[in-house]
Order: structure tokens, then sequence, then C-alpha cells
């Protein structure tokens, strides 16, 4: 079931309906070109050797026997390819930021030496076919000097941890300064001297895959002195200043092609080493060069959602105000640093005095890095379950708890709109909270227990500036440049609604070119949920342009056409734009085999004006069915004798089948806040930061335990019951 | 993946004497029957096999039929044809549940009886590449490691569970296994066909180089038998049993006449739990026996330093299954 609450919004001629994608019938029928699919002439395939070992020291490499075998065209490894891979690991992890990447301290090649986790690459094979690649990989010798590893964020910070590098493990943040991240409001000693009651708990979150259905994969084609990518991207701008960047290249040197992907969810931003690979061979051999990832390699290859601990200490009075909030957390990053670390949630609450203080850690697990909201989800099931069982405690509603204490404009941070009490009421009125929650955690009688919780949140919507081009013809045809790629959220046809809408025109006299860097004007890539009001704005500015131009000038005639451009950079005049949902959610726990069960999944969320309404709520949906599977199944366990991965891949990680996905109910109360385009503001991230706050928020309502630690397993259920 | 040679069998003999002359030049070989499993694999590295001998283009062992003495079912027959079989429907419901319950729709439509039963073990080391006992090695990195999976009865030195479904439903209707080598055809019992770790830690059956299943016999089932198969599993699909049970009764209104539980995914082979059927004979189907019937089956347990939590939902298990072939 899904709703739109519209009251008061202007109905539209085309924003608001459901519209199918404008590529749906090419991605169904099998038209549409993935990278995979290109095959250029002359083109060899090429495949990555990686470290079987999770730390060492590589003491020779011998290609000899590879490039002996018939059809190898190139080797190359951490001795003769030197390529910093600059998005690859960053000081403070801020991927956007040239003079960052710049300074950074520990860098990261395309191939590395000493190896640092079982799969860091060391040498790549480019062959006429692709089992001679495979084939050529087992002819490399490779001897290692093993190195002591270590695994856990918490313990690589003991004294005497083995040493991921030699100014310890704490990651240097963006100055270069080895120091936790730490954020401090108000006085927290004086807010917890308030205190009625303070309450403790250490929460714990685990290692989540993007999963995403396309591996990573890129086809370099050197034509002279530029390179031609075709690469699955969130990001075709930001893919070819890093490419052109780590390659010693001019921006337009380099075009990226990423017309198909399936799925990236934080997985394809930037570049990424396979395109600095496929380029390297490629031009060493002379001819195009296919580099694909198998579904084991993009797991532990790539990145995924860093695992957390969490110490919460939460001050209270006896009437339910929040006097104090502190966190101390560590992240574990894998031994490269590709993003913040971050741990959100804290922030949801106006308490005036928070200390937070995170401790992004080098280990010598598999990178982390962008996912999905990438500090969120974690964070909000620790501080929320936190909160949640400080509610119980103190016998509040946790609604009401909450009302009581989330954050709300204040005269120094106004917000675009505020809408966190309508979502938060809203949600637990459609959802019948009073009736589904339990007053007494895990007071059902007999083994199989029901419970209800509930989360809340408030997204920031980036910012960033895009561009775009409007042309019309004699013909009234009017095509839409914007350097968007769909990575599931429909970015193309949204840019083409918002086209149409604003030129006043139905969809079907738009075409939208998009995925191309030669092609398309820069765009901010389909990261930070930004892309529908970044672009979005600036296709509304491109369509007034040339509206006003056709005012002028009248429809051109014969061969004639008319152009427009635009380069905004809006602001939001100094406010925070931030969007609002809240999810509630009833389980039932079968306590004899430790098993959960979703009953009843309700969302509600307000993104501004909804574009399309049916990719909005899939939106919602997908988003909510992945944290789920973080609340409930996935991770990645690590062997701790031997430091090797031990789940990788959606069979052993248990991601949710379609047996295990409950109906999730979406409503979404649209309002204009009168700065988006036609009010829009962000939806793609925000659906997955509440699931697993909310279920291990049921979970313990239902059982009368809290889960402190994630994925909810059956194990560690039947631990807590037993 | 390494470059390989295939061989189209046209009969299980034949397949046998081609394994057996590859084999002589020093070659390893693998049976490919649906090959779901196996070429997972070989990809993999963890199987080296130099030769494919495969199966599918054996015309004989497709068909499930009955005679005087039982039912016949061909090593070749999909998972999903025993599934929806009306001869296994009527009378094997236990062996049409386990097979359903298998992986997914597509796994089943392709996996065959034989390569359910003679699968590898699943387990996250082996699988992984670990130099163990299941690979030529000498060690069961589980004891020491992560072994939230691993055996609780039967373990040692290898601590695998057998990952098989449809083997404990064979076992619980006392099928007799059909085995073709290069010396000719023999037959087993099901329960002999599988083999603990303490007997032979590298393989989990009793079959020898070069031999093959060809399919299974099980005698006739009284019609006061009633069967089912209980799987509990980490998800609702695509994922093997945690803790499974395949219980066979013959019962005369709710009272137990004979009754056969075998356990899934807690032992290295299909596990009887004989303290169970002793105790069930003579009682009456209900809540407190099946209760108690769950208890008794964890008699013997040994638990790992991490599966312990799969006790009680191997006791959950057993009664749930029981109590879910009560009359009426
Ligand atoms: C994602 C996934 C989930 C799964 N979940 C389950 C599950 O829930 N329950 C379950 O029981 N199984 C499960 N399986 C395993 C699946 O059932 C097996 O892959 C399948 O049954 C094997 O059958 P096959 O015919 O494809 O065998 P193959 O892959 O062809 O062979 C499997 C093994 O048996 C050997 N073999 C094959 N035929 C013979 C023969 N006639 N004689 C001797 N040896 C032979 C092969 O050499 C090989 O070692 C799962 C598999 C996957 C990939």
């Amino acid at each position: 079931m899904s709703e739109f609450t519209r009251e008061g919004l202007e109905p539209l001629a085309t924003l608001g309906n459901d519209t199918p994608r404008i590529d749906a019938i090419e991605r169904v029928t099998g038209q549409a070109k993935y990278t995979r699919d290109w095959k250029l002439p002359g083109m060899l395939y090429a495949r990555v050797l990686r470290s079987p070992h999770p730390h060492a020291r590589i003491v020779s490499i011998d290609t000899s026997a590879a490039e002996a075998l018939p059809g190898v065209r190139s080797v190359i490894t951490y001795e003769n390819a030197q390529v910093v891979w600059g998005a690859g690991s960053v000081n403070g992890g801020r991927q956007y930021n040239d003079p960052t990447k710049d300074a950074t301290i520990h860098r990261r090649y395309i191939f590395n030496n000493p190896v640092r986790f079982v799969g860091d690459s060391i040498a790549a094979v480019a062959a006429t076919d692709r089992h001679i690649a495979e084939e050529a990989l087992t002819l490399i010798a490779v001897e290692y000097e093993q190195l002591p590893f270590v695994l856990e964020p918490e313990q690589a910070l003991e004294e005497g941890a083995p040493q991921v590098y030699a100014e310890g493990n704490l990651c240097p943040d963006f100055r270069g300064e080895f120091a936790p991240m730490i954020s401090n409001i108000g006085d927290v000693e004086a807010g917890f001297a308030e205190a009625d009651q303070i309450f403790e708990e250490r929460y714990e979150t685990g290692f989540i895959h993007n999963a995403q259905m396309e591996p990573r994969c890129s086809l370099a084609h050197w034509q002279g002195d530029k390179l031609v990518l075709y690469t699955p991207s969130q990001g075709i701008s930001n893919c070819r200043h890093d490419t052109a960047r780590d390659l010693g290249l001019q921006d337009h040197q380099v075009q990226i092609i990423s017309k198909y992907m399936g799925g990236g969810f934080g997985n394809k931003n930037q570049n990424q080493d396979a395109d600095l690979i496929a380029a390297t061979l490629s031009r060493r051999a002379g001819v195009p060069v296919m580099l694909e990832y198998s579904r084991r390699e993009d797991w532990l290859g790539v990145h995924g959602r860093w695992p957390t601990v969490q110490y919460y200490r939460v001050g209270v009075k006896d009437d339910g105000e929040v006097t104090a909030m502190e966190m101390r957390a560590y992240s574990g990053m894998g031994p490269y640093r590709k993003n913040s670390g971050g741990i959100s949630g804290m922030d949801a609450y106006g308490c005036p005095n928070r200390y937070r203080e995170i401790h992004p850690v080098y280990t010598n697990r598999t990178t982390s890095g962008n996912f999905r909201a990438p500090s969120e989800p974690h964070g909000h099931y620790g501080v929320e379950n936190m909160m949640d069982e400080v509610a119980y405690q103190i016998g509040m509603d946790p609604v009401e708890f909450t009302l009581m204490n989330m954050r709300r404009p204040t005269e120094q941070q106004q917000f675009t709109n505020y809408s966190l009490e309508e979502v938060i009421r809203n949600g637990a009125e459609r959802f019948n909270w009073q009736a589904r929650r339990r007053v007494t955690p895990g007071s059902d009688e007999g083994p199989i227990k029901r419970g209800a919780g509930f989360s809340f949140m408030m997204f920031r919507a980036g910012v960033g500036t895009s561009s775009a081009i409007v042309r019309v013809n004699a013909n009234e045809e009017y095509t839409l440049y914007v350097g968007v790629t769909d990575i599931g959220p429909g970015a193309k046809t949204t840019m083409g609604m918002i086209a149409a809408e604003a030129l006043e025109v139905p969809l079907s006299q738009v075409e939208v070119v998009w995925g191309d860097t030669d092609r398309c004007p820069y765009s901010v890539g389909e990261s930070g949920s930004r892309t529908t009001i970044m672009t979005g704005i600036a296709v509304v500015e491109a369509a007034e342009d040339l509206k006003r131009q056709i005012a002028d000038r009248g429809m051109p005639t014969g061969s004639d056409v008319l152009i427009a451009s635009a380069t905004p950079t809006p602001t939001t005049d100094g406010m925070t734009r931030q969007c609002f949902g809240a999810h509630f959610v009833e389980v039932e726990v079968d306590t004899r085999i430790g098993a959960t069960r979703i009953l009843k999944y309700t969302t509600v969320h307000e993104s501004g004006r909804i574009i399309n309404p049916s990719t909005a709520r899939d939106q919602i949906r997908g988003a909510t069915i992945q944290g789920i599977g973080q609340a409930l199944h996935e991770d990645l366990l690590y062997d701790p004798q031997s430091g090797q991965p031990l789940t990788p891949g959606y069979y052993r990680a248990r991601h949710l089948t379609h047996k295990d996905i409950p109906d999730i109910d979406v409503h979404f109360i649209e309002v204009d806040d009168g700065y988006g385009p036609f009010g829009a503001k962000t939806a793609g991230e925000s659906g997955i930061i509440l699931a697993p706050a909310a279920v291990a928020n049921a979970v313990a309502n239902a059982i009368g335990k809290r889960m402190t630690s994630l994925p909810i397993t059956r194990d560690k259920i039947l631990g807590a019951m037993a | 993946m390494k470059a390989l040679t295939n061989v189209n069998a046209t009969s299980f003999a034949e397949a046998a004497s081609a394994a057996q002359s590859a084999r002589q030049q020093g070659q390893a070989v693998a049976f490919s029957a649906g090959g779901t499993d196996l070429l997972q694999q070989i990809k993999d590295g963890t199987d080296n096999a130099d030769v494919i001998i495969n199966l599918r283009t054996i015309g004989d062992g497709r068909s499930i039929g009955s005679d005087g003495a039982g039912i016949a079912i061909g090593g070749l027959v999909t998972l999903t044809e025993l599934s929806q079989d009306p001869l296994v429907l009527s009378g094997l419901s236990a062996l049409a549940q386990a097979a359903d319950s298998v992986g997914t729709p597509q796994i089943r439509n392709v996996a065959t009886l034989a390569g359910n039963v003679t699968q590898r073990p699943w387990c996250w080391y082996y699988r992984n590449g670990f130099n163990c006992f299941k690979a030529g090695g000498n060690e069961c990195f589980s004891v020491n490691g992560e072994n939230g999976q691993h055996a609780i009865f039967g373990g040692g030195p290898s601590y695998i569970v057998h990952p098989s479904d449809v083997a404990p439903a064979l076992v619980a209707f006392d099928a007799v296994f059909q085995v073709t080598g290069p010396n000719g055809d023999r037959e087993v019992s099901a329960e002999d066909f599988f083999v603990l770790p303490i007997t032979n830690p590298e393989r989990e059956n009793s079959l020898t180089e070069n031999e093959l299943l060809t399919g299974v016999r099980i005698p006739t089932v009284s019609s006061s038998t009633v069967s089912t198969y209980h799987k509990i599993m980490d998800r609702e699909a695509w994922t093997h049993a945690e803790v499974g049970v395949a219980a066979v009764i013959q019962r005369d209104g709710n009272q137990v006449q004979n009754a056969k539980v075998v356990l899934a995914g807690v032992a290295p082979i299909p596990w009887r739990v004989q303290a169970v059927e002793e105790f069930l004979a003579g009682q009456q189907i209900g809540e407190a026996v099946a209760r108690e019937a769950g208890e008794i089956g964890l008699q013997g347990a040994q638990p790992l330093s991490n599966n312990a939590h799969k006790l009680p939902m191997i006791s959950a298990a057993i009664e749930r299954a029981i109590l879910n072939l009560a009359a009426g």
C-alpha cells in the first residue's frame, strides 16, 4: 500500500504522476547496453591478482611464465605500474577534495606492497580471452612474507596491536593529524550532573556490502592521448576528474561513458581501481581492455559499510528530558580510508549537551566506503536503541519520549521546512502504535512473542552545482543534456519529467541525453541524494531560459535550433534543508528457534514534492529491504586465526529473498519548501536509515531483551533468551 | 577457470569406466549431474577436476516408478520432478518436502537426486579454499575458529555438517542406494552409504573412486505411515538447513508403532536420533510427548564453542515435526 498526501500543493501536469522509466523497455528487453556488453575490435580481457593474505610483504614476484603464455598481451604489477588511486585512500575520507588527496599520508596504489587485506590487488593480466587471463594469473609466482594482522577496530588501538601503518592504526583526519573526530556541543558533564538517571550501553554493527547486482568492470580504449572509459559510474563527471587526475591527464582527455548500469548504492562513486588498471593495461597493450571483477572480487576488493562499535551514555531527568548524550565509537575502515567512518544519529536530538568522539581505525579487513547513507543506518540503530531503552527504563512511550527530545528548529538553526513531528504522529496513527507496542517489553505469554518498534530521522539534502543544456528544433522536439546516470532511482526519467514540466510540454516531446561526459555537462553525481535537487534546478533554469528565447524569437524554423543552458548555484538562505521520516515495525519472534518475522512495516516520509511517485515509493521500499537485511542478516565474518573472510556473496551474507520481504507501506507527506525544483527535496538514501533501528527496537519490545549487536541473528536471540 | 575436458557419458557404466581410465592417466575427475554445485566448485578452485564426466547425456536414471517391492527413483531425476511426482507426494511426503525445500526453483529445476545426496560440504572453510580434511589436508579449521554452523553430533576429526536435505529423508525411509562402478553394480543401505569423518575424514560417503550413485529404491511404506520434513533455515529460501528433521512414523490412530527420525544440518552425515525413535514407539502423539522427544533428541550432543544455539532449534524442530504428524 502507498499513499501520497498533497494538501495545499498545486497539482502539476507531469510531476506527481506515476511515470514509467524512459529506459524501461530497453532494460527489460535486453537492448540496454551495460558496460560488459560492449565489444570493441581487438579488445582484450583482463583479470586481477589479489592477495590471499590479510597482511604481508611481497618478497618477490615473477611474471615470466604468465607473460610466456600464448594469448597474454600485458602483465602489470606493483613493480612496474605504480599509479596512485586518489579516491582509494584520502586523509579524513574526504573523497571529493583534491588538495586533501594531494596531502594524503597513506596513499593507495592500484597495486600495493605490502598488501593489507585479503583481496588487495597486486598485479593484472590482459589476454585475448578471459580464460587465458585467468590461467595466466595462476602462473604468476609471488613470494610473501606474512605479517601480523588485526581485524577488530578496538583491538587495533590496543597497545602492541599489529600495525597496519608505521604511524599506528588511528586514521589521520583531513588535516593529516592522527586524532579522532570530535564534536562537542554544550557541556556534557554539566548535563550528566543535572540528570536523575544515567544509562550506558555498547552497540555493535557489522560490515554490509552494497550487494548491487552488477559487479565492477571497466573497458578502457585509448584514442591517441585520449582515454575513453566505459564504466558503471554513479557520477560520470567525478569519475572523469578522478581518472584524469590519477593518470596525469587533463579532464578533457578522458571520456566516461556509463549508459546503463546494474545498481550502485555507493559502490560506484568516483573512479575505481578497475578504471585505472584497465586504462594502464590498455595503454601498454595498445588495444581496448575490458576488466571484469567476479562477485567475490567485488565483495572483497571494492568496499562496504564500515563495521562499528558505539559506546553511549545518556543522562535523563525523571520527567523524560534528556540532559546529556555521549558517544565514543570506533569505525573499522579496513586498511585504506575511502570515507569518513562517520556515525550519525545523535544530531536528531535537541539535547543541548552532546559529546561525540569517533575513532576511524585501520584494520586488515576489506576496505570500508560509501554505502547508501554512509554514516546513518548503523548510527541510528545505536542511538535509537539506546534511547528506546532509556524510554522504557523510565516508563515512557518511546514516541512521546522522542517528541519531547528530538531536534526542532531554533533561532540559530532554521529549517527550510520542518515536518518531523507530523511525520511521527502520522506514522504512529497509521500503524496503530498504541495497540501494537507492548508497554512491558517481552510480556507476551508463550514462546512466540510480538512487539513493535519505531525510529525516526532527518537527513540533509546534499549540496553542489550542476549544469543542464536544453535544445529545441523546428519540430518542437526538445533534447535535454544532463550528466546523470541511472543507478536505480530513475534520474534520467526524473530529469526528463522536470524538463517537461518546466517547458510545459509532454514528456514524450523530451529526449534525454545522459551518461557521457563528452555529450553532457557537469553533474554532481548520483551520490549524496542530490541529483534531483541539484541537477533538477539546473534543468528548470535552462528550461526557463529556453522558454524566454522562444517567447522572444518564436519557435525555430527549418534547420535552426534554440539552445539554453544553466549552471545555477542554489542556496537555502542559511537554513538547513532536511527530509524527514519515521518507520514503525511489528515483529513476531519465535524465541524457541530465534527467528524474527516482520508482520507489519509502515513508513512515512516527507521528501518535499514527489516527482515520480512510482520510483519514489520503490526507493523507500528497496532501501527499507536493505535496512532489514542489515538488521537481521548481513555481515562479513572473518576467521580470527587466519584473517580470511568466510561469508562473502549473496548466499553466505544471507541477503533477504523475496519470500523474506514483508509488505512495506509507504506514505509520503508532500510539501513545497520553495527551494528545490518544484519543491522536491531528497529521497534516494533516506529509506535505508531507519530499518535497523526500528527492527531492533521491535525485537527488544517483543522479547524484553535489548539486542546490542547487529545483525540480530538467531544465535543472538537464543543466547539472550537462554 | 582452468581448461577442462568434457566427456559425455551415455550410460552409468560408461561413466564409471571413463572415470577410471582418466584417473589412470593421472587426471582429476568429477562427475557432473546437474552441475549446480560442481561448476561453482571448479570456478572457485575447490574442485580441481581436469576431466568432467557429464551425466546429463545418460538416458537412464530419469524416472520414478513403483513395483511390488517399492518405489525406484533414478539418480538423474531433478529435485523439481521429485517434489512434484504423484507417487512421491502420496507415499513419501517427507522426501517431496525435503526436495522442495532445497535452494531455489532455479536450482531445483536442474539439480538431481544423486547430485544432491553427493554434494560436497558447504563449510565456509572448505569452500573458501582452506586446506582442510575435505580438501585433502589434515586439519579442521572450525574447531578453533568460526563454528556456528558446524557439527553437534558425530564430529571429529572433521566437523562439517552434511548439507543435503534429501539425504535425511532417504535414510528415514530406509532407502537402498544403487551404485555402479568399473567392477559392476552394488547396493548399499542409505545409512551405510554415508560415513563419519572418523572413518574417512575426506569423503562423506562410501563411494569409492570411479563409483557413481545411479538411483535409490525405497521399500514399500505401509498406508498407516505418515512423514514430514521440517526445515529451519536462516532465511525463507536459497539456503541450507540450520536444522532439518525428517520424521517417518507408522501409526495407529495417534499411537506410534514405529518411528524414524533423522536430522539434517547437525552432523557430518544424516543423523538418526535413535533415542527419540525408541522413546516414540508406543506413545500417543501429543504436545507433551513431542516436547519430550525434542529434549531426548539432544542426548549425546557435543556443541562446539559457537553452535550451542542449535540445541534449542533441534528440540523445537523435532517437536514440531512430530506434532505435524498427529492424526486429524
Ligand atoms: C545457492 C545454493 C543453495 C543451496 N541450498 C541447498 C539446500 O537448501 N539444500 C540442499 O540439500 N542443497 C542445497 N544446495 C545444493 C544443491 O542442492 C546442489 O547444488 C544440488 O543438489 C547438486 O545437484 P547437481 O545435480 O547439480 O549436482 P552436481 O553439481 O552435478 O554434483 C554435485 C557433487 O556430486 C557429485 N556427483 C554428481 N552426481 C553424482 C553421481 N551420480 N554419483 C556420484 N557423485 C555424483 C559431483 O561430482 C559433485 O561433487 C544449494 C546450492 C546452491 C548453489
